[in-house]
This record gives structure tokens, C-alpha cells and sequence, in this order.
């Protein structure tokens, strides 16, 4: 052997008991102790530079819409009928909408409904599409109901099953959450349940290959009962295509409940959304193609720094390639 | 050399068999089976290293982790201090099987009758109200899975001692095989793909303690320590991963991981074949070194016939699915009884090379058989340079020809005729 020379060569019969017992404190001093994993995380995360970058604006876009609003304080649905369709101003930094209603105020107002249904519907999605490709790849007897279900759902025409879901279920869920928050927790749950499949799909996969893998064998012999088996081996391994799918379930969430606000069947008209006040810019492009910019560059901005946040996450997650 | 006389039997192998299925065409019907394990008996003293030999594809690895319940074996009987592993008998499969049916008629009839009671009754508008509509829907699925498991219960109870069967045939349930695992562990054969690439070394050592010893924090990672100590690894290398570490490190990783619960049998399978010469040194060392400190009882598996016969106490050859000789170490590599094991150590490469281009060597033409469809007869008997007619037709009894001395060959079989007059 190469380095037991410098090794006290201890005899190992009892478990618990160190039977040298005083002997190694003083050594057990020098080595590192085992160390949470999640401050390597960290450190790899801090050194990719593009994930740092989105993540900076990640928090000025959080900061932006949830403390702006004390800052400005004007109410995003007062008129200032003078100002309509002005351009930015002193008094309307990013102007005013064809009411007179300030830009500013919308975009942070809007911002906190567009980012809060983009990361709760992600998360759903996420949640429901890791549970179900999970279960399906490591328990052989539910791959076919579950991945024909899944079929069953990407078969599924969306846009008529929105509206049908919508028209049934809207009025109970105002009436439970309120009129907003009614509103909110139907998108939420339609843009879930109806983009879950994909990350099912290549999670399922690659639980498949994993599940071959001799070191889930190894935890076989180990007797690890599934359900740790689950948790401690397969999921970590399957982090990355996970990381890619919350990255583009974001984006595609706030896309989503854009489209929905357009087509009338997401939250009312007065009620800004980043969506919302991007759609209702198209009509004003002529004249005040800066209403078109602010919406659609936040949008834009807060997708980009999500995806490289979760490319830095992703790499931050592989201890292959953190360190490198 | 290992004392066979005052020795105890650890593992008891008795016929095992481990078939995986084929299954072909549109259907996916059940058309065969790879025999892969065909009929294996043998027994490790406590102690002792036996080693188990033969080429690749021979069924040694399987027949290593059958031995360890991490398949379920097709049939056969495996016990380990004396507690069985596997169907200690044909029979008490059957009454599981019979009885786990009368549960699921049992289910399916309450389920039935309560669901179409529960139907009719809503549809008459004789139940109303949110609870009460839920609490009979708990109802139903409480009679029903107390009938899936009463039902199955009480047969099993009735078909055991109609049959004759006591509790002991059974094979262990998942848990009470849980519980046998720490006595029973496994070094695997590539070390990097045997270790989570997601974990730290501390955390794959530590795996096997926080599952089984309920050890605190502090307790475990001085046993981590320990463990590392043992088989000669840094202390500081806990928190690494086992990218960082060469092919030796991240077999001794697995050895360690294999020691923490303290068992008493170690299948190490193929432990140094993927590693080179000069660790392959280190790592065998470590394991006798290990096996001399705590008593460890090893079924080492290798097709290194050289290491084995270094390393094990007593040697079985393997060929397609069947222990074709097994015998104590010196006597089998001095004077081999079976044909196959000839072949085999006369391919061992010569050190000296005068002696190398004048080696008289055996050797066999053709290739192994597919274990999905054996030869009848002996399973030898297309490649046997000694084949006899007899070896065609029946296949040889593996017998104790000599003490100690188990074989399976014509040649050696002193009562051809009546083998004949029974096979006939």
C-alpha cells in the first residue's frame, strides 16, 4: 500500500466504540471534516460569471416589483388624462398608456403577477413531471398507466382544453380566492397541468438508465429501501435535465399567461401583467414603440437571467465539473 | 492452509438456479429462458475464501449476486448462518402463490359487492351529504384491502399445515431482508461505476451506517474514519468525489463501504479486474489483510486464475451455468480432474519465456454455447477434447469423487453403467 506507513493502523471490531479512543483527537483535529455539500455548490456557482450576472438581475427584477412600488407610489390604475400617450417625462419615466396611466407603476405592478405565475407554474410543472418520470422509470409496473397518461395529455389540443377548463372552474375559484387571486391560482394550475409531460418524459429516461447503474445495485446490497434509493441516488443524478426544464417552464410560463391575458380568458383587462401591457402596446406600435420595449425587454431580461442561472446551477450541481 | 475439519458452514448453495426470461416478437411472449445459473451447489466454511473461476458469460457473477438475494433466484435454496434467503422449498411458493390469489378473489369480490351497493345506494338518493358519501368510500377500501390480506392470511395459514409447511421455507420478506443485509455485503467488479458520482467518500461509506446502525452524527463519522483508516485512505479525502480518485482508491472506497456494517460474508466480484497490475497487488493484500483482522469469509470471483490461486482457500470452476469442479486450491491447480479446468490453467501465461514457447497447451476449439439453449448432455461436451458418447446423452451428477473433491465429469464416474440404467 502507498500511504498506510503514515497511518496509525487501528483495529476496527466495534462499531461504535473507537478503541483508540484518546489517541486520534488530536488528529481528527487536522483533517477537514466532512463539509456540506452546498458550500461547494455555492463556490462553484459564484465563479460562473454568467450565472452571478443573472442572478444580480434576477434580484434587481424582484427588488423592481415588489419594493418599487413604496418607492413609486403612483396607483397603476390612476388616469392622468393629460398625459395619455405621452413618452417618458420626468413625471412618467417610461410614459403613459393611451389612458394615462403610468408605465412605471404598471410594469412593477404587472411584474409581481408575471413572475410570481412563472415561477409557481414552473414549480408545478417541475413537481408534478419529476414525480410522475420518477415513478415511471423506477417502478416498471407504473411505466405504462403513467406514460400513457402522458401521452394522453401531450394528445391533448390545449387551447380548447384552457377555455373548457377555464369556463368551468372560474366562477367557484373567484368566488373561494377572490378575484385575483382566483384568477392566479387557475393559471397557475392550467399552465401546470398542461406543460408537465415533457420534463415526465426525459426524466422517465433517464431514471431508466440510471436504475441499470451498478451503484444502484451497490445501495441494493446495501438494503436502501426505495423511497431513499429514490431520493439519494436517482434524483441528484437526474438534477440536469430537471435544472433545464425549470429554466424553460419559467419562460414558457410567462409566454403562456401572456397569451392567456390576450385571449381574454387569463386576468381582466384592467389588471397588468408584463403580458398584458405588452399585448395591449401592439395596437399603439406606431405611435409609442417604446410602450412595446419596456414589457418586452423585462420579459426577455428576466427569461435570459433564469436560463443562465439555471446553467450555472447545473454545473454547480455536478461535482464532475465543479472544481474545474 | 485452512482448516476444513473444525470449520462451520456460513453459505449453504443447493441448487440454485437463476433463468432470466426472453422475451420475443410483438407480444413480448415468454419463449425461453438464459440459463444463466443452471443447478449450483456449494458451501463457504466460515473463514475461508472460495474462488470462483471460468470464463466470461459463465454465470459467475450472477451466481455472486443471487447469492446475495439481489436477484430473485428461479429456484434453489440459499442460507447464510443457518437463515435461509431464498424459497427454502418449492412448496412454500406455491402457497404463497395460491394464497396471495385467494386474497386478491377475496378483494376483488368485497370490492365489488361494496361498490355496487355504494352505487345503488347514491343512485336511489338514499346517501347524501359529502361525509357521509367519503366515509362509505373509506369503508369500501378498508373491507377491501382488509380482505386482500385477511383472506390471503388465512389460506396461507390453512395451506401450511395441509402442506406441511412451517414459516422457515418461506423466503424473507423485503424487510426481513433488509435486515439480513449487514451480514452480507459486496465489493463490485468497476469501482467507478459502483460509487454514486453524486456523493462524497463520506457520504458512500456512511451510506450502509445511517441505513442499519442508527449510529448519531458524530458517531458515524468516526466510524467513516475508521473505515478509511482500514483500507489506507487519507483522512482528508471525505468530502471528495470519486472522479478525484484513481481506480485502486475508488475500489478501496468500496471496500470500505462493504466493511461498515461489520458482515461476516463478502462476495467480491471481479474486485481487481479493472484496476492495473501494480493495485491489483495492493488491493488483494488489503483483503487478505482485512480477512485475517475480522475474520471475513470471501466468495472471490475472477477469471485471474493466477490471483485466485494466491488469494482462495478452495477454487470452483465454473462453465456455462454449472460448477464443473470444485476442490480444495492446491490439489485442483496441481492435479485437475475436469477437462475444462485443464484447458483453463494451461492458458495461464507462462512467466519464463524459454518455458513459455514450449508450454504444452490445451487448447479448446469453438466457442462457448449460448446459455439460452445448452447442449444436451453434458454442457462440455461440444468443446470436451476428451468427449465420450455418454457425454453427449446424460449430464454428469456432480459428485464428491474424491474428499472433498467435487466434479462433474463422465471420466471420473465410477458407476457409468447404472447412471445409464437410471437415465434410461
Amino acid at each position: 500500500m502507498t500511504d498506510s506507513a503514515d497511518r496509525p493502523n487501528q483495529p476496527m471490531q466495534t462499531a461504535g466504540a473507537t478503541p483508540a479512543g484518546a489517541a486520534p483527537v488530536m488528529e481528527l483535529e487536522a483533517y477537514r471534516p466532512p463539509r456540506n455539500q452546498w458550500w461547494d455548490v455555492w463556490d462553484q456557482f459564484k465563479s460562473h460569471k454568467g450565472a452571478m450576472v443573472g442572478l444580480g438581475f434576477f434580484v434587481f427584477a424582484l427588488l423592481f416589483v415588489y419594493v418599487g412600488p413604496l418607492i413609486w407610489t403612483i396607483d397603476p390604475t390612476y388616469i392622468d388624462i393629460r398625459a395619455r400617450n405621452s413618452g417618458p417625462s420626468m413625471a412618467h419615466p417610461m410614459g403613459a398608456d393611451q389612458l394615462g396611466r403610468d408605465t412605471l407603476a404598471r410594469m412593477m405592478t404587472g411584474g409581481r403577477t408575471s413572475i410570481a405565475v412563472g415561477l409557481t407554474a414552473m414549480l408545478l410543472s417541475l413537481v408534478l413531471g419529476t414525480l410522475i418520470g420518477v415513478l415511471a422509470g423506477y417502478f416498471k409496473k407504473l411505466d405504462g398507466p403513467l406514460m400513457r397518461t402522458t401521452d394522453l395529455f401531450l394528445a391533448l389540443p390545449l387551447l380548447p382544453l384552457l377555455l373548457v377548463i377555464i369556463m368551468l372552474f372560474r366562477d367557484q375559484l373567484r368566488a373561494a380566492f377572490g378575484p385575483e387571486g382566483g384568477i392566479f391560482v387557475l393559471i397557475v394550475v392550467v399552465i401546470g397541468i398542461t406543460s408537465w409531460m415533457q420534463t415526465a418524459r426525459v426524466v422517465r429516461g433517464d431514471v431508466l438508465a440510471l436504475k441499470e447503474r451498478e451503484f444502484v445495485l451497490a445501495a441494493r446490497s446495501i438494503g436502501t429501501p426505495s423511497s431513499r434509493m429514490i431520493l439519494r441516488h436517482i434524483l441528484p443524478n437526474v438534477m440536469s435535465p430537471i435544472m433545464v426544464s425549470a429554466t424553460l417552464g419559467i419562460a414558457n410560463a410567462i409566454i403562456t399567461e401572456s397569451a392567456l391575458s390576450f385571449l381574454g380568458l387569463g386576468f381582466p383587462s384592467d389588471f397588468p401583467t408584463w403580458g398584458r401591457l405588452l399585448f395591449d402596446a401592439t395596437d399603439w406600435l406606431q405611435q409609442n414603440p417604446e410602450r412595446v420595449i419596456w414589457p418586452g425587454l423585462a420579459i426577455s431580461l428576466t427569461v435570459l437571467s433564469v436560463n443562465y442561472i439555471g446553467d450555472g446551477l447545473r454545473d454547480a450541481l455536478d461535482p464532475r465539473i465543479r472544481g474545474r | 492452509m485452512f482448516d476444513f475439519d473444525s470449520a462451520r458452514k456460513l453459505v449453504e448453495v443447493d441448487d440454485l438456479k437463476m433463468y432470466f426470461p426472453i422475451h420475443t416478437g410483438l407480444l413480448r411472449r415468454h419463449t425461453g429462458n438464459v440459463k444463466a445459473v443452471d443447478g449450483v451447489s456449494f458451501d463457504i466454511f466460515e473463514g475461508e475464501t472460495l474462488g470462483l473461476v471460468g470464463e466470461s458469460g459463465c454465470g459467475k457473477s450472477t451466481c455472486g449476486r443471487t447469492v446475495l438475494r439481489l436477484y430473485e433466484p428461479t429456484s434453489g435454496q440459499i442460507r447464510l448462518d443457518g437463515r435461509g434467503l431464498a424459497w427454502g422449498n418449492p412448496v412454500a411458493r406455491r402457497v404463497r402463490n395460491r394464497s396471495d390469489r385467494v386474497g386478491n378473489w377475496a378483494a376483488g369480490l368485497v370490492f365489488t359487492i361494496g361498490a355496487g351497493l355504494l352505487v345503488g345506494a347514491l343512485v336511489r338518493g338514499s346517501v347524501t351529504g359529502g361525509w357521509a358519501i367519503a366515509g362509505l368510500v373509506a369503508l369500501v377500501i378498508a373491507l377491501t384491502l382488509a380482505a386482500l390480506y385477511g383472506a390471503a392470511y388465512v389460506s396461507r395459514r390453512m395451506l401450511m399445515s395441509s402442506e406441511g409447511v412451517s414459516d422457515k421455507d418461506f423466503a424473507p420478506s423485503e424487510g426481513a431482508l433488509r435486515r439480513l443485509r449487514p451480514t452480507m455485503q459486496m465489493v463490485f467488479q468497476d469501482p467507478q461505476a459502483s460509487l454514486n458520482p453524486r456523493m462524497t467518500l463520506a457520504g458512500i461509506i456512511g451510506e450502509p451506517l445511517s441505513e442499519h446502525s442508527g449510529m448519531s452524527a458524530k458517531e458515524r463519522e468516526a466510524r467513516i474514519y475508521e473505515l478509511m483508516d482500514a483500507v489506507g485512505l487519507n483522512r482528508d479525502f471525505a468530502n471528495r468525489y470519486p472522479h478525484e480518485f484513481s481506480g485502486g482508491q475508488r475500489q478501496r472506497i468500496g471496500i470500505a463501504r462493504a466493511l461498515a456494517l461489520n458482515p461476516k460474508f463478502i462476495v467480491c466480484d471481479e474486485p481487481i479486474a479493472a484496476l492495473d497490475v501494480s493495485i491489483q497487488a495492493q488491493v488483494v493484500n488489503l483483503l487478505e489483510d482485512l480477512q485475517e483482522r475480522l475474520g471475513l469469509t470471501y466468495l472471490f470471483i475472477s477469471h485471474d486464475l493466477s490471483m485466485v490461486r494466491h488469494i482462495a482457500d478452495r477454487v470452483a470452476v465454473m462453465y456455462l451455468g454449472k460448477v464443473v469442479e470444485l476442490a480444495p486450491r492446491d490439489v485442483l491447480y496441481d492435479e485437475p480432474l475436469h477437462p475444462y479446468t485443464r484447458a483453463l490453467l494451461s492458458a495461464v501465461p507462462e512467466p519464463d519465456p524459454a518455458a513459455h514457447e514450449t508450454a504444452q497447451r490445451e487448447v479448446l476449439q469453438g466457442d462457448v454455447p449460448s446459455p439460452a439453449n445448452p447442449p444436451k448432455g453434458c454442457n462440455f461436451c461440444t468443446r470436451c477434447p476428451q468427449v465420450m458418447d455418454i457425454c453427449r446423452r446424460i449430464d454428469p451428477e456432480y459428485l464428491e469423487v474424491q474428499p472433498r473433491r467435487f466434479v462433474a465429469c463422465h471420466l471420473h464416474y465410477e458407476h457409468q453403467e447404472t447412471a445409464e440404467a437410471t437415465a434410461a
